[in-house]
């Protein structure tokens, strides 16, 4: 915990780190002066006929140490506010950087990502808010008040030493069995909100089924379980605020008691009793702020640790080229094997060449390792063994922006990111001009929605492409592709969203723009592979059958079955 | 004497506008308090053991005071101990109290938001699906879980605090009117100080606030979108662009966030301040007070101000959270009535209903979501017993909602559909929907275990029943092929199972179903393509001996048809078999060799 902030903090953040708890203490002082000088107005200013003078002048020292408080109390919020405002800017951009930086498979899944990012980051932020203010005023109020309360006198100061703790073992105990029964009340309330949601995503299968009854049946037995648990939970803390309340009041009885007592002997003074029970009352209030901030650090503590998985994600070490970039692009896989770490083999025994300028086609089944193939000419993953080359050149020699510089992907599941257009088509080539964005747009069917939203070019695109159809998104994506004009192109099930009319225009459009360039297209549809040079059919991740549309039909079962259901009969004879 | 309330700190939100904005104050109060008034009882214990507990913690202050000047100033213990044994009784019967006000109220506030949730969801589910098109399901959701628990809140703390506040704030008022007036001013004053600093701070900082959660949301959604978008990202080399646009981002968050705190975090220390002013006020005008014998205070009534002090301003800064936190929860309550309060669907009178042999018949059937814009004209066509019905189109043309009518999700705006004869506005719609067994395009997958959703097709069917309709539907051997086979949990949100794999379980829940009439809507993405294969052949299975509607995207479906309609902009415009639609040559021969054969026209 520690560690994470003070990496993430600098020279003038790590000086306030300190001074801003220093500050605090200052306040905490101010305060706990109040009562004892209350105490000497009535006990000395009182005395005898009185001393107006000596009332007058301790009344001032009270209200400038009020005002001095109150600036310490602004100025250690002003300090600490930068050190942990600063604190989670570094920790936010080290953590997206390296998130972005890692490329092999980890067990954080993006969701998980964009939470540690921005929810337990702020996290972090409050903890050390907390730290430099809250952990610092509760608890040095508690000693200070008690330290006070014996310097005023120790005669019936021993009060405290029974009340304090025991109270706070108390309130350790309330808290420490009511934490299970606040858990045990939030898994049902998630129970119940995903009954809720299910129900309201899945409304028209409810209905349609007529399920309605057995939807009430086991909404109502999980509310009951909301309500039982709830009102566990609750009734577990509420003990504790009469308890402190009681055991307040009954201190300030017996300092009364034994006070009375000390004054008739004349060891202590009315305006001591006086001081001593305003002390009372500041105890119990920093005890209670330092019990709920201890049991705020608690929470602050998962967020710590999920911070901590990202920033040990492992970083690969970045290749630099050592070789130039291959003019040739013919692509060879050679014997290539992959597994995710600790897994089953995805990909066995990969082999093909693919001539420069040539078009591979690639067909399987969901789970058949089409798309860790291309993550692997991409390097977004290195083969197990094997290796893959470019015009002769294992791609491990070639840096990844040389690498990526050759490759243009567009992937299965589009992304598109907000801005415009046509910002989002320069993504593969940020000096394109308008005329090679419409070129691209047009050969990926896109031209026509894009001249057809106000703006065109320049319409905007919101986050993630939202207020794209799941079609147009796939073809702004292709078209992306396209405006890099690398020399290999990679279609990743691109078409997918699109109709099959839609479909064909692209597949038309493409074999233009694809003269000349090396092309790996994953599809589903039989018509936009079968004018391939060399098609695969993957199988879980063997290569089970190869060749051209023609020889695949007569020697592929698989080829030929996936080929009638979508062609025809006819296929067979046209071919 | 003070009275330590077990809170969480004030939470500092800041409401939108929009979430302070009541529209029908009056009604919804009305509501609110119809919930509350089935608790009356305990609800007026609540309010009887609140007085005794703030009269107790009033009297004794003053008791504090009177102990000082009478008994300890002037040394009479005998009276000092029986005063104080007097106080210890009332000390512990007044926390008594307060535990048993807590303890009601929980009880109370778990009762009702127990019973609101229940209604949402019992009305939820019975509103037509008009209304689910009309409100976006995260907006629903919202309502039933976040503003149902804005009005627990409302109910559990800041109710019994505002109640608890008042009681405190005239009590201590009255008692510190009748021990001094002047000194009751001073206590005033720095209350109202308080109040204006507050609003002069939040005024100030609110501007601040709302920049700051705008650049926060920024931040957050470009986060998300750059990791949504990671491995384009990637393999386009621009995550060195990404991260300056976002170290921008990033600082001008951190910019506007310091402003705001700065400014409201200086709220604490001085409010802080103006409390020590006035102890310290007291203290000295008390001290002179007493010196001059000016309107007989004393060094016990002295006393008794300082704690009061405490006591009376803490209650009214509260209450001025509380209020706002009233109104966001006054708002929520108006947004969950608002479920409540919507029109169910309608629906006949319960008729007992024969097995149905499956003839099916839309006569000159006109519909529109909204009535006056019609987007189906005079559909009118004929399904007789285990005959196969497909509807193609083009996307748009209305052929989702011509079998959304069939199970009367939405009413008819005219004409009528019979279904053996009986038009379908007089039978009961559970009857109804009993006899028709939907597959949809995107089958919905509850969380639970593969056998459980099968169920769902008849929920008496035994697990030899479930077994055989997932071996019929093609489903069998992809079950048993999971670890835990038909008892797989399938998980909330993270679908663990392939889109084709979803659909075969939605196919053997149809077959579970055994009902005379199918509605089978096809997927039109490009899944997979052996389990499309897999898909198909199920799907021929589930349609024999069945009168059956298919939304067709593939092309033997087409061809097997019994009868084939074509419908463009909401009306047939061509019908016939296969073979009788090509020939023609018309739109559907143009849908067919572009839809279905893939070929460029």
């Amino acid at each position: 915990m520690f560690q994470i902030i003070w990496q993430h903090t600098r020279r003038w953040q790590r000086v306030c780190l300190f001074a801003a708890p220093l500050v605090m203490l200052m306040e905490v002082f101010c305060d706990l002066q109040q009562p004892t000088l209350m105490s000497k107005i009535v006990d000395t200013g009182l005395a005898g006929s009185g001393h107006p003078q000596f009332i007058l002048q301790t009344g001032g020292v009270m209200l400038l140490i009020a005002l001095v408080g109150a600036c310490s109390g602004s100025g250690c919020n002003a300090l600490a506010s930068y050190a942990s405002l600063k604190m989670g800017q570094r920790l936010r951009n080290h953590l997206l950087s390296l998130a972005l930086a890692t490329r092999n498979g980890h067990d954080l899944s993006t969701p998980t990502l964009i939470t540690r990012i921005t929810n337990d980051v702020i996290q972090m932020q409050n903890l050390v808010m907390t730290l430099t203010r809250s952990l610092v005023r509760a608890p040095f109020l508690l000693l200070g008040g008690i330290v006070m309360a014996f310097l005023i006198s120790p005669r019936i100061a021993w009060i405290l030493a029974i009340v304090v703790p025991v109270l706070l073992l108390f309130m350790g105990l309330v808290i420490r069995h009511s934490v299970p029964l606040f858990t045990k009340m939030q898994q049902a309330i998630d129970r119940i909100n995903r009954v809720m949601r299910e129900t309201l995503l899945g409304i028209k299968t409810v209905k349609s089924f007529t399920l309605e009854n057995q939807q009430q049946q086991l909404f109502d037995q999980i509310n009951q379980q909301v309500q039982t648990s709830s009102v566990a939970a609750q009734a577990s803390v509420i003990i504790l605020a009469p308890v402190v309340t009681l055991a307040l009041n009954l201190s300030i009885v017996a300092a009364l008691w034994f006070g009375g007592g000390l004054h008739a002997s004349h060891l202590i003074t009315t305006g001591q009793i006086m001081a001593f029970v305003n002390y009372m009352i500041q105890i119990t209030t920093a005890m209670i702020n330092t019990v709920n901030t201890v049991s705020s650090l608690s929470r602050a503590q998962t967020a710590t640790a999920r911070i901590q998985a990202v920033l040990d994600l492992p970083q690969d070490a970045e290749p630099t080229a050592t070789v130039a970039l291959p003019t040739d692009t013919t692509l060879r896989f050679e014997h290539v094997n992959f597994a995710y770490p600790g897994g089953e083999n995805v990909l066995t025994d990969i082999d093909f060449e693919l001539p420069a300028g040539a078009k591979l086609g690639i067909i399987g089944t969901t789970g058949s390792g089409k798309t860790t193939l291309v993550d692997l000419l991409t390097r977004l993953y290195d083969p197990t063994s094997g290796r893959i080359t470019i015009g002769g050149v294992p791609i491990n020699q070639l840096s990844l922006a040389q690498l990526r510089q050759q490759v243009a992907v567009a992937l299965q599941n589009s992304v598109l990111f907000s801005g415009t257009i046509a910002s989002n088509l320069r993504y593969g080539k940020e000096t394109a001009t308008d005329a090679e964005l419409v070129v691209a747009a047009q050969a990926a069917a896109a031209a026509d929605f894009i001249a057809a939203r106000p703006g065109g070019y320049q319409a905007q695109v919101t986050q993630r492409g939202n207020n794209f159809s799941g079609g147009q998104k796939q073809r702004l994506n292709i078209a992306r592709a396209l405006v890099a004009q690398a020399a290999i192109l990679v279609l990743d099930d691109t078409t997918s969203a699109v109709d099959l009319a839609t479909d064909a225009h692209i597949q038309q459009a493409l074999r233009q723009v694809r003269q000349g360039k090396t092309t790996i297209m994953i599809a589903q549809r039989i018509a936009a592979l079968q004018d391939s040079d060399l098609i695969l059919v993957l199988d879980h991740g063997h290569i089970v059958a190869r060749g051209q549309h023609a020889t695949l039909l007569q020697e592929s079962a698989f080829y030929r079955e996936v080929a009638v259901a979508q062609l025809g009969k006819e296929v067979l004879t046209d071919a | 004497m003070p009275n330590v309330a077990m809170k969480r700190p004030p939470r500092g939100q800041h409401y939108t506008e929009e979430q302070l904005k009541v529209q029908h104050l009056k009604p919804t109060l009305r509501q609110l308090s119809g919930y509350l008034l089935q608790k009356r009882w305990p609800l007026a214990a609540v309010f009887g053991f609140t007085v005794v507990t703030t009269v107790v913690s009033i009297i004794g202050t003053r008791l504090n005071g009177l102990i000082i000047d009478r008994y300890i100033r002037t040394d009479r213990l005998k009276l000092l101990a029986m005063v104080c044994l007097l106080m210890v009784g009332m000390y512990v019967v007044a926390s008594g109290f307060n535990w048993l006000q807590s303890h009601f109220m929980v009880n109370i506030a778990q009762e009702t938001s127990t019973r609101i949730r229940q209604d949402v969801f019992t009305r939820m589910q019975r509103l037509p699906l008009s209304y689910f098109d009309q409100h976006p399901s995260g907006d629903l959701m919202s309502r039933l879980t976040n503003d149902v628990d804005n009005i627990n809140t409302a109910l559990m703390e800041t109710f019994i605090q505002l109640f608890t506040g008042v009681i405190s704030v005239v009590g201590m008022l009255i008692a510190m009117l009748v021990l001094s007036p002047a000194l009751t001013l001073v206590v005033l004053l720095a209350s109202t100080g308080t109040y204006f600093l507050s609003r002069q701070i939040a005024k100030f900082t609110q501007t601040a606030f709302r920049q700051q959660q705008a650049e926060l949301g920024q931040l957050n959604s470009e986060i998300e979108e750059t990791l949504s978008g990671k491995k384009t990202i990637q393999l386009f080399e621009q995550a060195d662009q990404v991260l300056t646009d976002f170290r921008a981002t990033n600082q001008r968050y951190v910019h506007h966030a310091y402003q705001a705190q700065v400014f409201s975090g200086a709220l604490g220390p001085l409010n802080n301040m103006l409390n020590n002013l006035a102890y310290a006020l007291i203290t000295v005008l008390g001290a002179l007070a007493i010196l001059h014998g000016y309107q007989g205070i004393t060094v016990g009534i002295m006393f008794a101000f300082l704690i009061y002090m405490r006591d009376f301003t803490g209650p009214i800064r509260n209450m001025l959270d509380l209020i706002n936190t009233l109104q966001v929860s006054i708002v929520s309550a108006e947004r969950v009535f608002a479920v409540i309060n919507a029109p169910a669907e309608q629906d006949a009178p319960h008729v007992v209903m024969p097995t149905l042999t499956g003839t099916i018949a839309l006569q000159h059937v006109t519909f529109g979501y909204q009535p006056e814009h019609p987007i189906l004209h005079d559909i009118s066509l004929t399904a007789k017993p285990g005959e196969m019905v497909a509807i193609v189109g083009p996307t748009g043309a209305g052929k989702t909602t011509t079998i959304n009518l069939l199970t009367k999700l939405y009413p008819l705006t005219a004409g009528t559909i019979l279904i053996d004869g009986h038009p379908i506005d007089q039978l009961d719609r559970y009857a109804l929907r009993r006899q028709i067994a939907i597959v949809q395009q995107e089958p919905f997958l509850f969380s639970g275990t593969i056998q459980a959703n099968i169920r769902l097709g008849r929920l008496d069917a035994s697990e030899a029943d479930i077994v055989a309709a997932a071996k019929a539907a093609n489903a069998h051997d992809f079950i048993m092929q999971l670890p835990a086979g038909y008892q797989t949990q399938l998980s909330d949100r993270q679908q663990s199972l392939s889109q084709g794999q979803r659909q075969l379980i939605s196919i053997a829940r149809a077959f579970l179903a055994q009902t005379p009439i199918l509605i089978l809507d096809e997927a039109t993405s490009a899944i997979d393509t052996k389990t499309e294969m897999v898909i198909q052949q199920a799907m021929d299975q589930l349609m024999q001996q069945k009168t059956s509607f298919v939304i067709a995207h593939r092309l033997s479906t087409i061809q097997k048809a019994d009868q084939i309609i074509v419908i463009d902009q909401g009306r047939i415009v061509e019908r016939g078999t296969h073979a009788h639609l090509l020939a023609q040559k018309g739109l559907y021969w143009r849908l067919y060799r572009s839809q279905f054969q893939g070929k460029d026209v």
